[in-house]
């Protein structure tokens, strides 16, 4: 049985046709599966490798290969923090203590409500505002005390 | 024709064909430039950054394994800065590599060693704890994994994509926490799994079968042929005598490929009971079989096995065509020496030599029964004597049936279920125990050399036929 | 201020109308004369284009320094080897201390658009591709709206433009991992020859080029290659974007003609953060050598860091003042390139990994005399015996950290 809804196995058909190679559209399709799941299991994995005619061993290495993909849930809200030289100028460290405990877990954890899971990531590329803080790969700003309290109250 | 080139390697003119690496060249010519990644048969993909070598006009070092040999290019692998590159690879492979050498069976032949004793000899100045991962994970039925004697050099991953195209190991993870693992929920059972120990470089992949039996400098190597199926691999018979209390007393520790690249598993593991259920003692003087024969010669069958060699199927022609003009013969495998082939190596006859036989006629001029035509003979009273000779009938047509018989004769190494209902039971030589030539199915002739003793009173087979000849 | 307000500097290109409201929208960028250059270009063949850029020595931008135009003529001709050929945008910037790819897309996308036309006229491409790191969301958004204005418009003519996302590994902005990437295979970086140019994406000819690269030519079709080439030094033509962070009072993406001295870069950033004294300046990212206080008369250009024993990179430019401990820098670095490499070479994914480890215990204590020497000569060991750029950074800024800084290793590893 697929793991996917009809709508869903059409928007996976569609990351198959989006480029002149199917096999080009396998990281976005990765990506909504991990969108969708907040992971990707071994039944997203094996449904992959039919869709994309690939062996199941390149889906697998491509899914742990890539930190955007995990192989168990993360929280709905991913929070990273990114650990990068500049952002480390900038007071990464103390932000990272900051979030573990206002959400007590640690880095590469998940609450046990599921709403967030927290990661030390590297460069964001947003190295003039850092300690550089994302959600779901939308940058946030700076990891202030003030936007950790704020996200951590606003986001569901 | 393709166009050759002449290159210089440590000073010495190498030829090349044009656009042949010169680590593959190296090869050819019997000079060894240390290398992990690269394998004929499967690529060179130059991660292990082992072969690195100087190159005149270059600054940096290469990979001799990617490095297009072209004339007049000159080579150095034994210089002190391409020295220096191999060891400090060789240092880099070892950073996190545990020092378990006195219980890895890959002691002996492992290229970790090999290079550490040739190019090493250096000091460690590691101070770090070795980083850990999965120990002893059984992949399959023979192959079993250490992932932190692995040095990721990807030959086990391109053997199963491309030589098995199996897929079930890749390497999975990034930078140091990579491991080469089975994809979730597989089994390495590929009929050809048995590869992957002999292609690793390291005591990463391991043959469950040789694991713990036998440090490999107490065995001996004798060349050989397999006589697993028509195909007829060169081999190479690894033996254990020195120490007879090693590999649970078997004498057979294990096959190895020889010329060809790789051999299938059925090959590989098919022989490990080689020395189990074998005849012992000659239960009878050859005269009284003779005898027997002699009565017998009209109402006789023989059931004769592919795993003859050419000199036995010459002798057996003699004995009992040529003589004793016996009329029913049966040469058809036993329904379980027919199995599944493929484009890689394995034929569906799992005998070695129907064909040897098939020169001289049988099977062909000398028409076979079948086992239900042999069946209806014996079951008639048509066929009232049995010659067999290293095949089980009483296997396939059952005890009940032979029991009908007033003469079983059971030539062959091993006892089976026919060999303990025969009345004369001569025991005989098996492949590894005799020299000889097998005739594979493409008609090419190839000889196999004896590794081992033959046990208690076995003899080749064309000796046995010979002797009964000489005294009819 | 507007940190990226260039208006006092002669001849900004890239960040002119930064502060201009709207840019992002079609209908500005027009207003401002975007997309005559793609006009021109057009108008004026291919030969002639690629004339203009050569002259104009433009090289590459995103770390290598490659001359555009040289990367562009090795791509194969149609007679040569027919069947399609590919543009593509490298907008992976991952590496600390780069973010204008970041600030260039987000003020301005048509510039990158118009730009990436150019080149694909000028290989005879029908396909290009922006590949944009997953993590720039926002960005992703900008230009697939942009994307659908220009599509709108008719600006794309005979060519397709598709956007696809990487997965969060540094590693897919190399040139050729990123190729791997998007054939949806992991980054392990391919060993050339052949280059991209001749066998690139699903094995067709492919030109990848930077962000800041491709935005470029716009102006030097407008202008001209020669006046492109006189605003910069005799081998970098034109300007460059420097991205400034670390520890000073305004970080963010500053434009300088080739050849800045490193001090007024350091100077239009506002200076070392709260008054403190200046301590050394990573010149283009963490895969760059430090250069000291002493050293800021260096000349930014693809030269000029080079005779100091850096690089100018992607123009990454980290400040760091005198507070600074360097075997934290040095471990924050290997640390990066570790939780990086790939892992496809031995002695990348085992030296990274052994360098943070000694680094660590070094800062936990442990350190000795004797890890520095080690540090030395592994380091050694792996820079130009490794498959790709990310390994040939292993242990380098490391070892110039201890070169240039031995007092602060000293402090931490002893006997």
């Amino acid at each position: 049985m697929s793991a996917f809804t009809p709508e869903q196995v059409k928007v996976l058909e569609a990351w198959t046709k989006e480029y002149p190679y199917p096999v080009m559209g396998l990281i976005e399709a990765l990506r909504q599966v991990q969108d969708w799941h907040r992971c990707v299991t071994d039944a997203d994995e094996e449904y992959l490798a039919k869709l994309f005619s690939l062996p199941r061993t390149r889906i697998h290495e491509v899914a742990t290969f890539f930190p955007a993909f995990t192989q168990r849930p993360t929280g709905r809200h991913r929070i990273g923090v990114c650990q990068g030289l500049s952002c480390s100028l900038a007071g990464a460290e103390h932000a990272c203590r900051c979030l573990e405990k206002k959400l007590g877990v640690r880095a590469g954890e998940t609450t046990p409500d599921g709403r967030f899971s927290f990661e030390r990531m590297e460069c964001l590329g947003a190295c003039d505002q850092g300690p550089a803080l994302i959600v779901n790969d939308e940058l946030k700003g700076a990891a202030t005390e003030e936007l950790i309290e704020k996200l951590t109250e606003e986001l569901r | 024709m393709t166009k050759k080139v002449t290159f210089t390697l440590d000073g010495k003119a190498l030829e090349a064909r044009e656009g042949q690496t010169v680590l593959e060249a190296a090869t050819d010519a019997g000079i060894m430039i240390p290398h992990y990644c690269w394998h004929r048969s499967l690529g060179n993909p130059g991660n292990c950054r082992m072969c690195l070598v100087e190159v005149e006009g270059t600054p940096k070092p290469q990979v001799s394994c990617r490095l297009p040999a072209r004339e007049g290019l000159v080579v150095k692998s034994l210089s002190p800065a391409a020295k220096r590159a191999q060891t400090s690879a060789l240092e880099l492979h070892l950073v996190d590599h545990p020092l378990d050498c006195p219980v890895c069976d890959q002691s002996g032949e492992c290229g970790l060693q090999d290079y550490y004793m040739g190019i090493g000899r250096y000091v460690s100045v590691l101070r770090e704890d070795k980083a850990h991962a999965k120990k002893r994970q059984v992949l399959g039925p023979h192959i079993v994994l250490d992932q932190e004697r692995c040095i990721l050099c990807t030959r086990c991953t391109r053997f199963v994509a491309q030589i098995s195209k199996s897929h079930e190991l890749g390497i999975f993870g990034r930078g140091h926490n990579e491991a080469v693992d089975l994809v979730p929920g597989r089994t390495l059972d590929n009929p050809y799994s048995g590869n992957l120990a002999d292609i690793c470089p390291v005591g990463a992949l391991t043959d469950r079968d040789f694991r713990f039996q036998v440090r490999v400098w107490y065995l001996d190597e004798t060349e050989s042929i397999c006589p697993g199926c028509s195909r007829g691999c060169p081999i190479s018979a690894h033996t254990s005598t020195q120490r007879p209390w090693h590999n649970k007393g078997r004498r057979l520790a294990r096959l190895k490929p020889r010329v060809l690249d790789w051999l299938c598993d059925e090959g590989r593991y098919g022989f490990s009971d080689f020395d189990s259920d074998r005849l012992g003692r000659l239960t009878a003087p050859l005269s009284e079989v003779r005898s027997a024969l002699q009565t017998h010669r009209d109402d006789l069958a023989v059931v004769a096995s592919g795993s003859l060699s050419n000199e036995d199927w010459k002798a057996f022609k003699s004995l009992f065509v040529d003589k004793l003009k016996v009329k029913r013969f049966l040469f058809t495998p036993e329904p379980d020496q027919v199995g599944s082939e493929d484009e890689l190596l394995r034929r569906r006859e799992k005998v070695p030599n129907l064909e040897g036989g098939r020169a001289l006629g049988f099977g062909t001029e000398i028409k076979s029964l079948t086992w239900e035509s042999l069946g209806q003979d014996i079951a008639g009273g048509r066929v009232r004597s049995l010659y067999v000779v290293d095949r089980d009938p009483a296997k396939v047509l059952g005890e009940k049936l032979l029991h009908k018989l007033e003469l079983l004769i059971y030539q062959g190494p091993r006892m089976g279920k026919t060999g303990g209902l025969a009345r004369y039971r001569l025991p005989a030589t098996d492949w590894l125990e005799e020299n000889g030539h097998f005739t594979n199915f493409q008609g090419k002739i190839q000889e196999y050399r004896q590794a081992l003793k033959p046990l208690g009173d076995a003899r080749p087979d064309w000796k046995i036929f010979a002797d009964l000849e000489a005294g009819l | 201020m507007n940190p990226l307000s260039q208006k006092s500097r002669p001849d900004p290109i890239l960040t002119k109308d930064f502060d201009e409201p709207r840019l992002q929208e079609l209908e500005t960028y027009r207003r401002l004369g975007g997309y005559e250059g793609l006009k021109k270009a057009l108008a004026s063949g291919r030969e002639k284009l690629m004339a203009e850029i050569g002259k104009s020595n433009l090289r590459g931008l995103g770390g290598a320094g490659f001359a555009t135009a040289m990367k562009w003529s090795t791509v194969p001709s149609e007679e040569k080897n027919p069947g399609p050929r590919f543009v593509v945008v490298n907008c992976d910037e991952s590496e600390p201390g780069c973010f204008k790819d970041r600030v260039l897309v987000t003020k301005n996308p048509h510039q990158l658009i118009e730009g990436l036309l150019i080149a694909a006229y000028a290989i005879d491409a029908r396909h290009a591709f922006i590949f944009i790191r997953g993590e720039y969301e926002v960005q992703y958004k900008i230009l697939e709206k942009a994307l659908a204005e220009a599509k709108a418009a008719g600006l794309l003519g005979a060519c397709s433009i598709e956007l696809m996302r990487g997965a969060g590994a540094y590693i897919s902005g190399l040139d050729t991992a990123l190729l791997e990437t998007m054939e949806g295979k992991k980054a392990w970086p391919r060993q050339p020859p052949p280059f991209p140019t001749v066998a690139g994406l699903m094995g067709r000819p492919t030109v990848v080029n930077n962000v800041e690269t491709l935005s470029m030519l716009p102006h030097i079709v407008e202008n001209g290659g020669d006046w492109f080439a006189k605003l910069g030094t005799p081998k970098s033509g034109g300007t460059v974007l420097f991205s400034v962070s670390g520890h000073v009072e305004k970080p963010g993406v500053y434009e300088f003609p080739m050849g800045v001295p490193l001090r007024e870069i350091l100077a239009a950033a506002g200076g070392v953060k709260g008054g403190k004294k200046l301590k050394a300046v990573i010149p283009g990212g963490v895969s760059t050598p430090v250069l000291t206080a002493d050293e800021l008369d260096t000349v930014m250009d693809f030269e000029g860091p080079r005779a100091k024993g850096s690089f100018l990179g992607a123009g990454g430019v980290i400040v760091l003042d005198e507070t600074t401990d360097m075997v934290m820098v040095a471990h924050n670095i290997e640390r990066f390139l570790t939780h990086e490499s790939c892992g496809q070479c031995t002695p990348c994914r085992q030296g990274s990994f052994w360098h943070e480890r000694i680094l660590a215990r070094g800062l936990e204590g442990g350190g000795t005399a004797q890890d520095l020497a080690t540090l030395e000569r592994v380091g050694e060991n792996i820079t130009g015996k490794v498959i790709c750029a990310l390994g040939d950074t292993v242990g380098v800024v490391t070892r110039a950290l201890m070169k240039k800084f031995p007092e602060d290793f000293k402090a931490k590893f002893h006997d």
